[in-house]
């Protein structure tokens, strides 16, 4: 199967917050090689196992997020490793790297040291705050990056603590981002002829997500808030995640000439369930603008709408979204995701067999491409390594013979 | 030199997710043209549009942040000639991006595999919420939609309130990223292999990509992860807790995440030693995670006796991982952000001087940067037609008489 970045030789050093960027890289062709400590990454030895097995072959934050790579283990931090290291860089196209800034300089491996042997070398350090500046020393992670971006103080109930989503998405939001921005790099080595060393930070990948409104607070003063299940309007509150029968499902009150054909729609579907009432019905929603509501008209609007979610499933309701172009949709879970229709006709899921442990069932990949040669394929390639599951092929590569691999691995260095 | 200086991309579509990743672009050097519409304006143009905005289409403040250095074409796609000026725009093109409902370019011939007869090596991505294929593939949908499809709203929040969805319909945020790396992928291929693609990039499928730790999670143990607050399975304390309003009476919280137990011996230091923290069975993540809400409650009657800012700068000092949590507003007066330039100002023509945010990227080589506003209506229909394009001045006049203008 060959893709996009067939070719390109990625060094992955990166830790939990950058093992999604690898595996994007890997999953678009190119031959990425995690190194590891000779210990295991950290994550190997974190619960949920495959199984409830407490083994670092069963991780499964290790196993989703580290397929198509090939593993080696090597301790960098010693003498021999370091020089293994550099002559492995020679070879490559890029290095990704998740230490506190300077950490890399400390062990030999900082970007003056790679990028005086080998000019065309491509380095992606991703960290919470940013190669320098004023908290380029702090510690950080997924929590404190949000906290910092003001993603965080808008998300929540009114009379909680900000809440964040219970996985990462600072490191998956950092993560397509030091992805990209490698594939950036390498299109200026086209015309350059040169790598260079860029810096993607966690906290700054989180100012996007806000969708414009941190830059609009210098407009409009808002410094945003929490408005639970609600969507905050000039004058009003406005509910967009309904209780329904079994579950929570998403629906607005928003008109516009998008939306407009939805809330027309739901109401016909309400009224042929008669739960639609003679002043529902009577709504003109051409000129209907969601931002001269008053509460009391979306008072009266949500008791309707919210009577009728009341009264049907998740399922029921999206099927109905589906057939009539409803705007709503289910709150699903992992259960639902696995379930569905859409996703099976896309062949979105996919097997992986991981040697003497099984097949798992992956989301495969992130985009469907169509090409003359088919040539472009995104997906994953192979199974999450095993700890050192390829370093003798790996260190082969450059001149290591099998004997000097066992002499390594018994001074601790792979 | 911007990494895309020289590259055109063609955009057609509305909203967040394909703007957003065409902006990648622009602010690298490209030159990114949109086609649009005064019958059928991009939504974000209109979200608070009344009928007593000054500027109207041209003021609305989403729109102008993120579609900075762009450049904007007017064109009818209701009439032949105006789908015709756009295939013409396409096949010239470097890259075309968009974010239609599916089937809207294919009954405007502008579709892949239509323009593809026509140029062999064309790049194409399209984007929107379920993709181009399968039984939903017109299911109407925005990032709403796409949050809670993929699984984002039932993981955030509390476990006995609601779901959320992390602010900002988060499947709009991420499918800009992916959809970047697959174009500036797909253009790298073609400088190597001449040949080019079409992507089908669908945001809810990409979100679920994201969360594949939800999903083998499930396949491996029948287990659907729910939403758990701030907490984590395996960091104890890890959460947000309160601390002294500010002077102006506004809440202040700061974020703390103690991630193992040397952690957390650092973290009772800083705490002062009290004879809570120092009990040697919280010495252990399984003794924490045991009273759990104990130690949370004690952390929380110690932060908010100070300030949130000074508070987790003095962690820090100590080594632990803590953080102010900032609002909207905040984020202009951190420190750090302002180092990166993470905001930067442009003089916009009906908005004023305003700021608009970078990308999380430093290129130290090959800089991106602020340029241009974004683009009023149709303010680049001529500069793009007549000198860009090449199109007569016979043309253009006969065109713009016609109303293809518009």
């Amino acid at each position: 199967m060959s893709g996009n970045l067939d070719g390109v030789r990625v060094l992955d050093l990166a830790g939990e917050p950058g093992h999604f960027a690898a595996k994007l890289l890997g999953d678009l062709g190119a031959d990425v090689v995690k190194v590891e400590h000779p210990a295991g990454d950290p994550v190997r030895h974190r619960g949920p196992f495959w199984g409830h097995a407490d083994d670092a072959e069963r991780s499964l934050v290790w196993l989703a997020y580290n397929t198509s790579k090939r593993g080696i283990t090597l301790d960098v931090t010693t003498p021999r490793g370091r020089d293994l290291f550099l002559a492995l860089a020679e070879r490559a196209d890029v290095v990704l790297e998740t230490e506190a800034p300077g950490t890399m300089a400390v062990r030999g491996l900082g970007w003056d040291a790679l990028h005086a042997r080998h000019p065309r070398l491509v380095m992606c350090s991703l960290t919470p705050w940013g190669q320098t500046g004023p908290y380029a020393g702090w510690r950080g992670s997924d929590l404190t990056a949000i906290a910092t971006s003001g993603n965080l103080h808008c998300t929540g109930d009114p009379d909680r603590a900000p809440v964040r989503c219970s996985l990462p998405v600072a490191y998956y939001h950092a993560s397509i981002e030091a992805a990209l921005a490698v594939t950036f790099a390498l299109v200026a080595r086209e015309r350059t002829g040169r790598g260079q060393h860029v810096d993607v930070a966690m906290q700054a990948a989180m100012i996007m997500p806000n969708m414009a409104t941190a830059s609009m607070f210098k407009m409009n003063g808002s410094r945003g808030s929490r408005a639970g299940a609600f969507f905050r309007q000039p004058k009003s509150e406005q509910r967009e995640i309904w209780p329904c029968k079994d579950g929570f499902v998403s629906f607005a009150l928003r008109g516009g000439p998008a939306r407009m054909p939805g809330l027309v729609a739901m109401v016909k579907l309400m009224d042929e369930h008669g739960m639609a009432s003679a002043a529902l019905k009577a709504t003109d929603w051409k000129t209907y603008n969601h931002n001269l509501l008053t509460q009391a008209e979306v008072d009266a609007l949500s008791a309707e709408f919210g009577a009728f979610f009341l009264s049907k499933t998740m399922t029921e309701l999206f099927r109905a979204a589906v057939e009539r172009n409803l705007m709503l949709a289910p709150a699903n879970t992992a259960r639902e995701i696995d379930a569905s229709e859409q996703l099976a006709s896309r062949e979105f899921f996919v097997e992986v067999d991981n040697p003497g442990r099984g097949r798992l069932r992956y989301p495969g990949s992130f985009a469907k491409t169509t090409s003359a040669s088919g040539g472009a394929a995104v997906g994953i390639r192979r199974p999450a390594p095993r700890l050192g599951e390829h370093t003798r092929d790996v260190l082969a590569e450059i001149g290591v013979t099998e004997a000097m691999v066992v002499e390594l691995r018994a001074a601790g260095v792979c | 030199m911007g990494i895309f200086a020289g590259t055109t991309i063609l955009e057609m579509g509305a909203g967040a997710a394909g703007p957003v990743a065409t902006r990648y672009f622009a602010d690298c050097g490209a030159t990114v043209i949109r086609i649009e519409s005064k019958a059928r304006p991009d939504f974000l143009r209109t979200l608070k549009l009344t009928p007593n905005t000054p500027g109207g289409l041209d003021a609305a403040e989403h729109f102008a942040v993120l579609n900075v250095n762009k450049l904007s074409v007017a064109l009818n796609l209701s009439i032949p000639e105006g789908v015709a000026v756009a295939k013409r725009l396409a096949l010239w093109a470097d890259a075309v991006a968009e974010n239609f409902a599916p089937g809207a370019m294919k009954k405007w011939g502008l579709d892949y595999a239509t323009l593809v007869r026509e140029r062999p090596d064309l790049v194409m991505i399209s984007t929107c919420l379920n993709g181009q294929t399968g039984p939903h593939r017109f299911y109407p949908g925005f990032g709403g939609q796409g949050s809670a499809l993929s699984g984002y709203n039932h993981l955030t929040g509390w476990p006995d309130r609601e779901p959320l969805g992390p602010y900002g319909t988060i499947t709009d945020s991420l499918s800009p990223r992916f959809a970047a790396l697959l174009l500036a992928s797909a253009l790298l291929r073609r400088t190597r292999t001449g040949e080019g693609q079409h992507i089908d990039l669908a945001q809810v499928e990409g979100g679920i990509v994201c969360l594949s730790e939800a999903l083998v999670t499930f396949a491996a143990n029948g287990e659907a992860l729910g939403r758990v607050g701030n907490r984590s399975r395996h960091e104890v304390p890890h959460g947000v807790f309160r601390c002294k309003d500010a002077a102006d009476g506004r809440e202040r919280w700061i974020a703390i995440a103690v991630h193992d137990d040397a952690d957390w011996r650092r973290f009772v230091d800083a705490l002062g030693k009290p004879e809570w923290a120092t009990d040697a069975s919280l010495a252990t993540l399984a003794g924490r995670l045991a009273r759990i809400g104990e130690v949370e409650c004690h952390v929380d009657g110690w932060t908010r006796a100070h300030d949130a800012g000074p508070l987790a700068a003095r962690l820090q000092q100590a080594g632990i991982d803590a953080a102010p949590v900032q609002d909207l507003g905040d984020v202009h007066d951190d420190p750090q952000l302002a180092h990166r330039r993470q905001f930067r100002w442009v003089d916009h023509p009906v908005l004023g001087r305003h700021p608009a945010e970078m990308n999380a990227i430093v290129f130290p080589d090959t800089p991106a940067d602020i340029r241009l506003p974004a683009p009023k209506l149709g303010e680049h229909t001529h500069q793009v037609l007549r000198d860009l394009l090449g199109m007569s001045a016979d043309e253009y006049a006969a065109l713009e008489s016609k109303g293809v203008l518009t």
